[in-house]
């Protein structure tokens, strides 16, 4: 969301393509990202007996954290929807139309989940933050710094968000609350795609989105959320661990 | 031959493409009290995870008294009479020793018919463990060999016919692996249940048990009795490096 | 309890009971406010203070009960629909729980979230295809002394719940699954029928709650009675209040209650800015909530120091 926001401000504001402040986005999400790792999270892992408690502790504060955010939204730009305009010529191939900005966006989607999948499977920094992942402490006894890698990964978390919300600004209109449902769809890709895949998840996002897609064309825009849902229930009954589980 | 109380049948799990067990087979009886050994890595803690629930088998067949229980949940193991210890213990650190005791007794399907004392029955157990006088501290406050002990005891709380215990001697010195090794024996003998009991000490193990298996990269690599097992080669080279007593 | 706090408890139920005829409509609109943050806290801590799950489903729960009171007022007597409330909500608890409370505390938690979120849309739907309505009229509302005794009772039953759970064996397992949930399992406990039920139970209450409240509405809609600001204020007073022990999430309505009339008047733009800094405050610094800085000195603070293992 804000991500989006602040793509749409400074499209507004200078006029230029909203391209050149999707790195902007980025980077100021990067820079919040390790802002509240500092302030909030690090302190959160120091007082927490073990993972699971740090896990809810996290959520209450991430709870917190998203009325706070929403709500310092409505006081800078309103509770109003907002947009621009941007590459909406339309374009035409073998008898399907499509708009120009959503075909941008989904090229743009695709490179950057590619490059994350493929930059944390083949880089050395990713085999690090798998490592990580994996057995933190066997991470620091191979030498691998936690404590820079830690905020970096939470960071980069949200500097993907930022990314996603500036491309989601080319194709809709934006709102302060704009992040609640993507928030549950992606927890629901997740999990459908596969605790502990990352493609499984880019799989999992693609079918939920033609899921999705087909389901309110049948049906009712409205029903999104109740067709999320539903796959989402369905996939857990057949495979509780998600489609592509590890 | 006496029907066997648990008995594994190729048992074989995989991580991903790595098999912790491979077409284990074993068979223990009811008042058996058997010794599991071997390198760390050998998948003897994946043993237990299996025989008591927690991790389902890839292939292969667990069975107790004689039901099978492959791939059911594991407090359907503990209900039908399989307790286990952890090796890092496991103890609700945040409630206090009688009650940690407790949750193993208090519950409706426990008494099955018994007249129902849990308090008695709690105190009997923490005096027998050595605990009695620590009742009333958090679980998580007690050092760890006592946590051990705790453990022992919340697993006996819940009346198994068969007794996991993962390296409860770990970390004590001679003299004190020593005791717990009479402990568990007696408490062995004086309950007539199958334990099964994973541990380094070789030493102290091997004076204890009736039986022993040896476990090598998730396979079985010899089982049967002490003196035979210290002397058989292939366990010398593998893993006790010279002969033991 | 000793005596004398039974006197204090008697004597503080009796003054509460006679608000209404004595006090301004102002004070009785706070005290009820009070009352309804500190039944929903109670219901939420019951089953996530003990098991360490993050339940965000208490606007799910709340708006299923305001919507049975819209379609049930005037044709059942006003206990039987706060209680058809109750049990609209359990239902769905239920079914919910049978579906989600296997997964682990993020993926649960943001799935009951998704919940109240996904009934706001469906009832709009329904409401739009089936009755060509947006929102309901509520017809026939009792007067506020009703509602705020209601309320009151809910109150009071909501406390006696969080009591009798507390000692019960449902009790001792949730605490021990917040503990070490593994090892309660090995242990012989059932851990996904405990888990459903302290859910279950979790949802009574504010199914309850959000009948009786809803008639303070003269006309709701989904957007109204589904706001995830309910489960927000839930979550902030149970969690600075005390999650753990009966008085935490009354002390925590209190002083919620108090402060946010203080904060609405004087900075009524972001003054939900300022409850968010709160919360994450009290989560980093008053990890066991306002009751562990009274209570310092009694024999066994339950704090959530657990030893679950990754």
């Amino acid at each position: 969301m804000l991500g989006a926001f602040i793509t749409y401000t400074l499209k507004v504001a200078t006029g230029a393509s909203p391209l050149w402040f999707v790195p902007v986005s980025a980077a100021a999400m990067f820079v919040f990202g390790i802002f509240l790792h500092a302030t909030i999270f690090r302190r959160l892992s120091a007082i927490s007996p073990n993972l699971d408690v740090m896990e809810e502790k996290s959520l209450i504060v991430g709870f917190g954290l998203l009325f706070i955010l929403q709500n310092a939204a409505v006081l800078i730009w309103g509770a109003d929807l907002h947009g621009y305009d941007f590459m909406t010529e339309s374009l035409h191939f073998g008898g399907v139309v499509f708009t120009a900005n959503r075909l941008l966006v989904l090229v743009l989607s695709v490179l950057f989940s590619g490059a994350l999948i493929c930059g944390l499977r083949f880089t050395l920094l990713g085999r690090a933050i798998r490592g990580m992942v994996q057995a933190p402490l066997g991470a620091m006894l191979v030498g691998i710094n936690t404590n820079t890698l830690h905020p970096l990964c939470f960071g980069l978390g949200l500097a993907l968000a930022g990314v996603s919300g500036s491309l989601l600004s080319m194709i809709y209109l934006i709102s302060p609350d704009m992040g609640t449902p993507y928030l549950i769809t992606a927890l629901i890709v997740i999990t459908l795609g596969g605790l502990g895949s990352l493609t499984g998840s880019m799989i999992g996002g693609v079918l939920l989105g033609l899921v999705e897609t087909f389901g309110v064309y049948f049906t009712d825009p409205s029903l999104k959320i109740l067709l999320s849902y539903a796959a989402f229930i369905l996939v857990l009954l057949f495979r509780p661990r998600g489609l592509f589980a590890r | 031959m006496p029907e066997m109380l648990v008995e594994l049948r190729d048992l074989t799990i995989r991580f991903g493409g790595i098999a912790a067990l491979s077409r284990v087979t074993f068979a223990a009886g009811p008042s058996e009290f058997v010794g599991v050994i071997g390198p760390n890595g050998a998948g003897k803690t994946t043993l237990f995870n299996v025989m008591s629930g927690i991790a389902p088998p890839t292939a292969g067949m667990v069975c107790f008294e004689g039901v099978e229980l492959t791939g059911r949940p594991p407090h359907v193991f503990n209900r039908l009479g399989i307790a286990r210890t952890f090796q890092t213990a496991r103890v609700f650190r945040n409630l206090t020793v009688r009650e940690n005791v407790q949750f193993g007794l208090r519950f409706p399907w426990r008494r099955g018919g018994r007249a129902h004392d849990p308090h008695g029955e709690t105190d009997e157990l923490l005096a027998r463990l050595g605990l009695i006088d620590q009742v009333e501290v958090a679980a998580g406050s007690l050092p760890p060999t006592r946590q051990r002990l705790l453990e022992v005891a919340m697993a006996l709380a819940t009346n198994p016919r068969l007794l996991l215990l993962d390296e409860v001697a770990a970390g004590l010195t001679q003299n004190e692996a020593d005791s717990m090794a009479e402990l568990i024996q007696s408490i062995q003998r004086e309950r007539t249940i199958a334990v099964i009991w994973i541990e380094h000490n070789v030493v102290t193990l091997m004076r204890a048990v009736d039986r022993v298996m040896v476990l090598h990269h998730g396979e079985v690599l010899a089982d049967g009795l002490p003196g035979e097992v210290a002397q058989d080669r292939a366990v010398i080279d593998a893993y006790l490096g010279e002969e033991v007593e | 309890m000793r005596p004398l706090t039974t006197i204090v408890v008697a004597a503080l139920i009796i003054v509460l009971a006679i608000l209404p005829f004595v006090a301004s409509t102002f004070a009785l609109s706070l005290t009820l406010s009070i009352a309804m943050y500190a039944a929903l806290a109670l219901s939420w801590a019951m089953f996530s203070g003990a098991t360490g799950y993050v339940a965000l489903s208490t606007s799910a729960f709340f708006g299923l009960g305001a919507y049975t009171c819209a379609i049930l007022l005037g044709s059942l007597p006003w206990p039987l629909v706060v209680a058809a409330g109750a049990m609209v909500a359990l239902l769905l608890a239920l079914v919910l729980g049978l579906f989600v409370l296997h997964l682990r505390g993020t993926y649960f938690a943001i799935l009951t979230f998704g919940i109240s979120e996904l009934l706001k849309n469906l009832i709009m739907y329904i409401e739009k295809s089936e009755f060509g309505t947006v929102g309901r009229l509520m017809m026939g509302a009792p007067p506020l002394s009703v509602i705020y005794w209601t309320v009151l009772v809910l109150v009071l039953l909501a406390a006696a719940l969080y009591w009798a759970v507390g000692r019960s064996d449902l009790g001792a397992a949730l605490r021990a699954i917040g503990s070490d949930e593994g090892r309660a399992s090995t242990l012989g406990l059932n851990v996904r029928n405990a888990k459903i039920a302290g859910f279950c139970l979790s949802a009574l209450i504010p199914g309850a709650v959000g009948a009786a409240m809803s008639v303070r509405w003269t006309y709701i809609e989904p957007q109204i009675v589904f706001n995830p600001f309910i489960v927000f204020q839930t979550v902030l007073v149970a969690t600075i209040g005390g999650p753990t022990r009966l008085i935490g999430p009354i002390l925590g309505a209190l002083v919620f209650g108090l402060l946010q009339e203080l904060l609405r008047l004087n900075f009524a733009n972001y003054y939900q800015i300022l409850l968010g800094l709160l919360l994450i405050f009290s989560v980093l610094y008053i990890p066991n909530g306002l009751v562990s800085i009274f209570m310092k000195n009694r024999r066994r603070t339950l704090k959530r120091a657990s030893s679950k293992h990754a």
